[in-house]
């Protein structure tokens, strides 16, 4: 049984390797800058070039401190053209920008000159003093620069470097200043479009980073039970998790097992009963309660027993707001209470599919011949159906568990974002809403843990109730 | 009760020997007798032709232009001339375009049955419900189920709602069909020791696969990225030259690699273990959590589109079919008219796909039939959480949402959430047909 356990462990392997990798990626191709996120700013644009040496460089740093400015992964296949030392440009914005010039044009290096270009006539320009007759234009300047960082458009390039060269040489000051570096980098663009080299982007090439790399970094310190800093707050995201992971742990586990109380014995009762009218409501009201939507029921429980303007039996919003220096029991029954709804809209769906599949596992059972010798000796009708015909019917349902856990976990994220139950649904929803990703991928990560889990206890509990099934023994 | 259970078994022991005797004619046959007697099965598909209909003719049914009408002495046929347009074989008269189709003055005019779009805004009816008093000109122009904040008829939304609904079951398990047939066919019928290949092939192969992802997906990877940008269909059809060109990439590997086979000397041939690397593959998609993966996918996509929520919930929900084929032709191949199959030196292709897969389909229908029914689910969950849909798509779920501002707005409580119950509820009932028909064992 040990044997069998571990080596479920080790199958968890791979399958989490997956899982992370999946959730890097998305990770990755998330939209915006998480440093500026972080930073709650927008680097460039406005100031002098004093303030942008600072700003650039609180932006450096912060992206050295979250780990940002290493190489995504242990190794790179790409085709030729793709940057290898892309991964040093700071902002994510212009890494795009670059990666689809060089896919574009093939080769990196001119991409590279030509970014070189651009950032030093942008720091030229930012060092011009504003004064009120070139104000204006100098604004033009930046914006147009700043677009240039965004935009691969051969056309659009050529059309932005027009509408600059145009501002630049309508003020003789500015002229002075920037004629050099403007220059460099309009011949820079036209080396660039003139060295077209389309057959690098045939070429498959494959470039090593080693161990010190973003997702070799996320991993481990994911393993030790570091998982970052929440962008919304700055408050570390285990804590924030683990808060959260309280609640819905509590109403998924509390489901599990009241559906599992109620299933069973009218899943029994219903195969017993078989053909008589009560059992015949009782199956259909079964499935179509299987088929019901939780979140419709939970918005129409909200709009007609709800506080609001149904007939206010039942408390609809979060979990009460007794202080916590109030009594204990008192809070626990005020939470009760607001667990009712909540709880009843998570397990009505998952009780009917297990009556229904205690119901066939029985009828199946009952039907065999030793059944019929059990009664045929006389023994209570009672007797037969729950020492004999039980236990051998239960095989299914448990197995059933492993189904039932995560639809429980995704279950209860529906029902406690419209129940604002401070949960993992709502937390993860909200993180979503906010762009807060650290936060959704623990999710991600964490979801998928607790379902793996979920279908070892299965597989777990599967070996106990059938002494048939024997893990130890068995090589495969 | 007895005597008619063992009748019941002889019976059942007859459909079962006819099955097994593979005429396939007959099988189909025997599956739709035992189906038609199921009343509610046949009563649930019939519902969903009246579904199909709906969606087809969505836009003659709710449309804000006429149907036909007579301007200025001319005859129009504004929603067929619509379709035209979207097509691009013609264009828009210039008295027509930018007009509010009611405000014009028609000599005579049939309006379609609901004479609004789901996103026309009413803004002198918002959150009526059907029996409010509405601000409108005759009863001609009621909103027959209510409207929402905005005034938007959710009569028309309804309508035009049941084409996402369908479409996201069509397109999500049709997707997931051809991987998990794919897969399942190819563990279940190869099993661990079946495929067996030399160390030269299994190379060439494994270099084949790696370039055709490169050609096929690295290096087109901006231009399946901007068709993404632009429309659908032209996604699709950057998505459909990827693909050929992944198959031509294998393909001349194949041919490589049956020169090789040609070889003088002899090259050891191993035994691949594909059914173990298959069902590693399910296990591992089985333990991701679809809603939360499909959620933080549909987050972070830049451009939130009803297709790519359809696309990820078909790359997930495969597993079940690939499972249920596996199964069947695990059982399949080793039957005896596979083996004549081989004897008789067919490719091995030409076995799975016309001798072994068709005697496999009955649990893939099955599968398909209940996973239609969770993905529709799975769509207006997310709907109703907003999230993965953009916004101004008018779905059943995000009608269902509405109702959680104002919570005196029954109507849009009530009506889209029973749309969805009985959409998933019919084509469960369908599922359970089809299992009761092609399984009269089980059939009790």
């Amino acid at each position: 049984m040990l044997k069998y356990i571990f080596k479920r462990i080790l199958i968890f392997i791979p399958t989490l390797i997956v899982i992370s990798l999946l959730t890097f990626v998305i990770s990755i191709n998330a939209p915006g800058d998480p440093v500026e996120t972080m930073l709650n700013q927008n680097v460039g644009g406005e100031g002098r070039s004093g303030e942008k040496l600072a700003s650039e460089k609180t932006y450096n740093e912060k992206r050295k401190e979250l780990g940002f400015d290493l190489p995504l992964f242990y190794f790179s296949f790409t085709n030729k053209t793709y940057p290898d030392t892309l991964y040093k440009i700071p902002k994510k914005a212009h890494r795009e920008t670059l990666q689809r010039l060089s896919y574009e044009y093939g080769i990196w290096k001119n991409v590279s000159t030509y970014y070189q270009a651009l950032r030093a006539l942008e720091f030229k320009v930012f060092e011009i003093m504003p004064s009120d007759e070139n104000s204006s234009k100098l604004r033009n300047i930046k914006d147009n620069l700043n677009s240039l960082y965004l935009t691969h458009n051969e056309n659009e390039i050529k059309q932005i470097i027009e509408t600059v060269e145009f501002d630049i040489f309508k003020d003789s000051n500015i002229k002075k200043t920037v004629e050099t570096d403007f220059f460099e980098l309009k011949n820079s663009f036209e080396h660039l479009i003139y060295n077209k080299k389309i057959i690098n982007r045939y070429i498959p090439t494959i470039h090593i980073y080693g161990f010190n790399n973003q997702y070799h970094n996320w991993i481990s310190n994911f393993i030790v039970g570091e998982f970052g800093i929440s962008y919304q707050d700055k408050r570390p995201v285990s804590s924030k998790i683990f808060d959260a992971l309280k609640w819905s742990m509590i109403l998924s586990i509390l489901s599990i097992i009241i559906a599992y109380i109620v299933a069973v014995p009218l899943g029994v009762k219903s195969a017993v009963d078989k053909g008589k009218t009560s059992e015949k409501i009782i199956t259909t009201g079964l499935f179509l309660l299987y088929s019901l939507p939780n979140f419709w029921i939970a918005t129409m429980l909200i709009q007609y027993l709800g506080d609001g303007d149904g007939l206010g039996w039942f408390p609809t919003h979060g979990l009460g707001e007794l202080p916590k220096s109030a009594p204990y029991w008192d809070r626990f029954f005020e939470t009760a209470y607001h667990f009712i709804l909540p709880l009843f809209c998570l397990t009505y769906a998952s009780f009917a599919f297990i009556s229904r599949q205690m119901r066939g596992g029985m009828l199946n059972v009952l039907e065999m011949d030793y059944i019929r010798t059990a009664r045929a000796k006389g023994l209570k009708k009672q007797v037969v159906i729950w020492k004999h015909a039980f236990r051998n019917s239960l095989i299914p349902i448990i197995t059933l568990f492993a189904n039932i856990f995560p639809a429980a976990i995704s279950g209860s994220f529906i029902i406690e974002v419209i129940f604002s139950i401070p949960g993992m649904g709502q937390l993860t929803l909200q993180a979503i809403f906010q762009r807060d990703y650290p936060i959704v991928f623990t999710v991600l990560m964490f979801s998928s843990i607790l379902t793996l889990v979920g279908i070892l206890i299965a597989d777990i509990m599967y070996a106990f109730v059938d002494p048939r099934i024997s893990f130890s023994n068995k090589k495969s | 009760m007895n005597l008619f259970n063992l009748f019941n078994r002889r019976k059942n022991r007859e459909a079962n020997t006819l099955i097994l005797q593979n005429n396939n004619e007959s099988y189909w046959k025997i599956v739709r007798q035992q189906f038609k007697k199921n009343k509610i099965a046949v009563y649930s598909l019939r519902v969903v032709f009246i579904f199909i209909f709906i969606a087809l003719f969505a836009d003659f049914i709710a449309n804000e232009k006429p149907l036909v009408a007579k301007y200025n002495g001319n005859v129009y046929f504004p929603v067929m001339k619509e379709y035209a347009v979207d097509l691009g074989f013609s264009d828009w008269h210039d008295e027509f375009r930018n007009v509010s189709w009611r405000g014009l003055k028609y000599d005579w005019v049939v309006w379609p049955p609901v004479p609004y779009l789901p996103r026309n805004i009413d803004v002198s009816n918002t959150w009526v419900g059907p029996f409010d008093d509405q601000n409108v000109e005759s009863t001609r122009w009621k909103h027959w189920l209510g409207t929402d904040d905005l005034g938007h008829d959710v009569l028309a939304g309804m309508i035009h709602g049941t084409r996402i609904a369908l479409l996201v079951g069509l397109v999500s398990m049709g997707i997931a069909a051809i991987i998990g047939i794919f897969f399942g066919a190819v563990a279940g019928y190869y099993g661990d020791e079946k495929l067996k290949m030399s160390i030269i092939s299994i190379l060439l192969y494994v270099i084949g696969f790696i370039l055709a992802v490169f050609y096929a997906f690295g290096t087109r990877s901006y231009a399946l990225a901007d068709a993404i940008g632009s429309s659908f269909g032209s996604f699709m059809w950057e998505f459909l030259l990827s693909i050929l060109l992944f198959i031509a990439i294998i393909y001349i590997f194949k041919l490589i690699a049956s020169l090789a086979k040609k070889l003088p000397f002899k090259v050891k041939e191993i035994s691949i273990p594909i059914d173990i690397l298959i069902s590693r593959l399910i296990e591992i998609v089985v333990s991701i959590p679809q809603l939360f993966l499909i959620i933080s996918i549909a987050a972070v996509v830049a451009k939130p589109s009803i297709f790519i929520v359809m696309v990820i919930i078909g790359l997930t929900t495969w597993t079940g079919i690939a499972r249920f084929t596996r199964a069947e032709l695990l059982r399949i191949r080793n039957l005896e008219f596979i083996e004549a199959a081989n004897a008789l030196g067919y490719k091995e292709w030409r076995i799975i796909v016309k001798h072994a897969l068709p005697n496999a389909l009955s649990p893939v229908l099955i599968a398909i039939a209940f996973g239609i029914a969770s993905a529709i689910l799975i769509e207006s969950t997310l709907s109703f959480i907003g999230v993965g849909v953009p916004a101004e798509t008018i779905t059943w779920g995000s009608m269902l949402s509405k109702a959680r501002a104002v919570s005196s707005a029954w109507w849009l409580a009530i009506i889209p959430g029973f749309a969805i119950f009985i959409t998933v509820t019919i084509y469960n009932l369908i599922g359970e047909g089809l299992t009761d028909a092609m399984n009269p064992k089980l059939k009790k």
